[in-house]
């Protein structure tokens, strides 16, 4: 399903405090999620045990997900961090942190870990 | 107990209270969530306390000397360094990084120049009328949060500037309207009070509702029954309302305004509505305040400025500033640089991910107090004290307003502030 992500700061979700503060599985817990309104949650055929799959042309991440009815029907919102930084984009040499295109899909795979991330962009022991 | 800035955010409330022996912090009163995070920083496992240096693939501790020397190595051999970060140090550390890029011909920039600098820059055509805190305190009658979520992002700034009781303002929220704009229901919204206006706009339409609150100032009655951008007409009445009656108006804005594709023009167009608005008041008028989140992003635009003659992307060739037409994000797009100076900030975790992969792919040096992912794949860390309790120095509030902070600890392993340790590296290079 087409969606809209809007990568946001919010205080529980902060990369800063979990940097600071946590652990790999804390940053895991803490910032690998998206949210999402009810409704897409149920068009999704989501269930609190199933993780999405998030892709477009820039990459690719799985995260957990949250509802909140807060947020607007076909978006969804991630807090800024290296998970939802898979899926932003360079336009005209400024960074697009909003209103980026992203197709959603429910999956059973596990969560892309914070360790998979820094591998990707370099091979660290 | 002494009272001193916090530096978990840039609106560093200078009101809270600690109580310390010099070597231990034993008591904070008054710090919000991310102020108290700050704090906690002191004792965190994350805490960067040894230097580190990347040998085999591996980061392992290391001596100062040889970590210093490991730097002084990757800046000899480099022909083109980009220096990044700075919002989260003091203005010393921020002067002393800008020698450090004319000494090695480097590339310096902020973070600000993907953030709140971006409204200033735009500024240098269309001319802002700013604001501070404290005369928003003290006269503003009108609170406008655009694309900003104050109650989450700057978790205090709703405090002081809508709940508090101002000179010219004694009945304090009850005379204070506040409006809020963004697509998302945020937490702000949970403090909207009956005279407030929440506006809910659609995502990505900030422009139509602009370009139509710009069209009805210039031609009266043309707000289309329909109402525009998910705004129905007699809200959009109220809103122009508020804006061309306020005696004393602030539009905050944050990272919804800045971001959305082809920012630029919302953020030019915005200024122009304002300045429209304006004119065309009678007995007051709007200003701006730009809602930064890191606690020093809004010096490092001052101290380029009052140094160089502006407030981004400086380039020095031959130990003088030259013209460039890149910013961070195309330098490392282009893989323009052949390794990185990273200081207090984690860009592997804030840049998409591409420029994350080429910006890994060159040496990076990392000065920070904390683990990040930027430390972890860097290939020298260097730790420094916790800026604000464990250093001291100036830095500039989110309205711009210069603050002196203070230290209270001695920072363990004495460590270095982040101005010494430039200092340092300045020193090995003159002496090599």
């Amino acid at each position: 399903m087409e969606m809209i992500l809007n990568t946001v700061r919010m205080v529980d979700h902060d990369q800063a405090r979990e940097h600071a503060l946590g652990d790999e599985k804390s940053l895991e817990q803490n910032l690998a999620i998206g949210i999402l309104n009810p409704s897409d949650f149920k068009k999704l055929n989501l269930t609190r045990s199933l993780h999405i799959n998030l892709s477009n042309k820039n990459g690719q991440v799985i995260v957990a997900t949250k509802e909140d009815e807060n947020i607007p029907q076909g978006t969804l919102l991630m807090p800024v961090s290296i998970w939802s930084n898979q899926l932003t984009n360079v336009e005209n040499d400024e960074i697009t942190y909003k209103n980026i295109p992203v197709n959603v899909e429910a999956t059973r795979d596990p969560i892309t870990t914070y360790k998979d991330l820094l591998n990707s962009i370099k091979n660290i022991k | 107990m002494e009272r001193i800035p916090c530096t978990g955010c840039s609106l560093l409330c200078d009101d809270i209270i600690v109580r310390s022996d010099g070597l231990f912090i034993d008591e904070v009163i008054g710090a919000c969530l991310k102020g108290k995070e700050r704090f906690d920083q002191l004792t965190s496992n994350n805490r960067l306390l040894n230097p580190m240096i990347r040998e085999n693939g591996v980061l392992e501790k290391s001596s100062w000397e040889d970590a210093l020397n490991k730097t002084i190595n990757i800046i000899k051999n480099s022909s083109n360094p980009l220096l990044y970060g700075f919002s989260n140090v003091n203005c010393e550390a921020q002067l002393k990084a800008i020698e450090l890029a004319r000494k090695i011909d480097g590339f310096i920039d902020s973070n600000s120049t993907i953030c709140q600098g971006k409204v200033l820059n735009m500024a240098k055509d269309t001319g802002i009328t700013l604001t501070t805190i404290t005369e928003v305190i003290n006269k503003a009658d009108l609170i406008v949060l655009w694309g900003a979520n104050a109650a989450e992002s700057i978790p205090r700034l709703l405090n002081k500037v809508l709940f508090s009781r101002g000179k010219f303002r004694m009945t304090g929220r009850e005379i204070k309207t506040l409006i809020i704009i963004d697509p998302v229901k945020i937490a702000s919204f949970n403090v909207m009070g009956v005279r407030d206006l929440a506006l809910q706009i659609q995502p990505n339409k900030d422009l139509e509702l602009i370009r139509m609150l710009k069209e009805e100032c210039c031609v009266a009655d043309s707000i289309p029954s329909e109402g525009v951008a998910g705004i129905d007409n007699y809200d959009l009445k109220r809103l122009l309302l508020h804006l061309s009656e306020a005696e004393n108006g602030v539009v905050i804005v944050g990272q919804g305004i800045l971001q959305p594709q082809s920012e630029s023009t919302i953020i030019r167009e915005l200024l122009e509505l304002i300045q429209m608005i304006n004119l065309k008041q009678q007995k007051g008028r709007i200003s701006f305040i730009m809602m930064g989140g890191h606690f020093n992003m809004a010096g490092f635009d001052h101290i380029a400025l009052s140094t160089c003659g502006k407030n981004e992307n400086l380039k020095f060739k031959n130990n003088e500033l030259v013209e460039s037409n890149d910013n961070i994000v195309s330098k490392i797009n282009k893989e323009d640089f052949d390794c990185s100076i990273i200081v207090g900030t984690d860009p592997i975790s804030h840049l998409p991910h591409n420029l994350s992969q080429k910006l890994a792919s060159k040496p990076i040096i990392a000065i920070d107090n904390r683990k990040s992912a930027t430390t972890l794949i860097a290939d020298v860390v260097l730790p420094t004290a916790i800026t604000g309790i464990e250093t001291g120095g100036i830095v500039y509030r989110l309205d711009h307003v210069p603050i002196e902070l203070k230290t209270i600890l001695k920072p363990p392993n004495n460590l270095p502030s982040d101005e010494d340790l430039l200092n340092q590296i300045l020193d090995k290079l003159n002496k090599t």
